[in-house]
């Protein structure tokens, strides 16, 4: 339980994607508007202020991320363990792989 | 000028994956360290990148969600929403979220109140009116 991710780091990384999607949307808009509506999109741009997110829900975020590496791991360890190899390896994470994702 | 901010998207980016890859490596091998395994380097890096996507897709999902609900901003319930797909982690992030609740301090507490009783006045008004 000690170890976890950083709420500020997920944070952050959340930010990067809210404004990069931001950031798109405004190039369509502007692709599709005249020089005057420019000055309309930038008010409405302004009502679209970016998502944010408390910092209850990006613990939560945390704990989520945290459970799918933990999770990755552990099914790697079993099928490393039964093949008998100390260490884990690509062909251990291939065999997991498929299953992990449906199941996040 | 846009070229360059998406450059700096870019290196941000960069930047937060390898913070992101530090932490995960404490994480995973503390795991691996109760199996008593080690994860060889080139699949760490896997793990790391497919977590780091992982991330990136929980965000579109929650601002998604968010909006959904005529909201601005991600609650806790949203991220439970995002996790429904599987029961069992579902599960533990709302016992998780229950726990974070009980931790809150009791303004968190007086707040929601504050925040009733307002919609009940609203309610009276709409009776008002009516």
């Amino acid at each position: 339980m000690s170890h976890t991710f950083d709420p500020d780091l997920i944070h952050a990384i959340f930010n990067l994607v809210w404004t990069r999607k931001t950031l798109a949307e405004d190039d369509v808009k502007r692709e599709g508007t005249e020089d005057l509506e420019i000055k309309e999109g930038v008010g409405t741009s302004k009502k679209n202020r970016p998502t944010t997110a408390k910092s209850n829900a990006l613990k939560l975020s945390c704990e989520l991320l945290r459970i799918f590496v933990t999770e990755a791991v552990q099914r790697a360890a079993i099928i490393a363990e039964a093949e008998g190899a100390g260490k884990i390896e690509g062909t251990h994470l291939e065999r997991i792989l498929p299953q992990l994702l449906l199941d996040f | 000028m846009e070229e360059g901010n998406e450059n700096d998207l870019e290196e941000e980016r960069d930047l937060l994956r390898d913070r992101f890859r530090l932490s995960l490596i404490s994480i995973a091998e503390s795991e691996a360290k109760t199996c008593e395994l080690e994860i060889s380097q080139p699949i760490m890096a896997c793990i790391s990148d497919l977590t780091f996507k992982f991330a990136e897709q929980l965000a579109k999902d929650l601002q998604l969600f968010a909006q959904h609900a005529d909201r601005k901003t991600v609650n806790m319930d949203d991220v439970i929403l995002a996790a429904h797909r599987n029961e069992h982690v579902a599960t533990l992030l709302r016992s998780f979220s229950n726990d974070l609740k009980e931790k809150e301090p009791q303004g968190g507490r007086k707040r929601k109140k504050a925040s009733k009783k307002k919609q009940d006045d609203v309610v009276i008004d709409v009776m008002d009116v009516s």
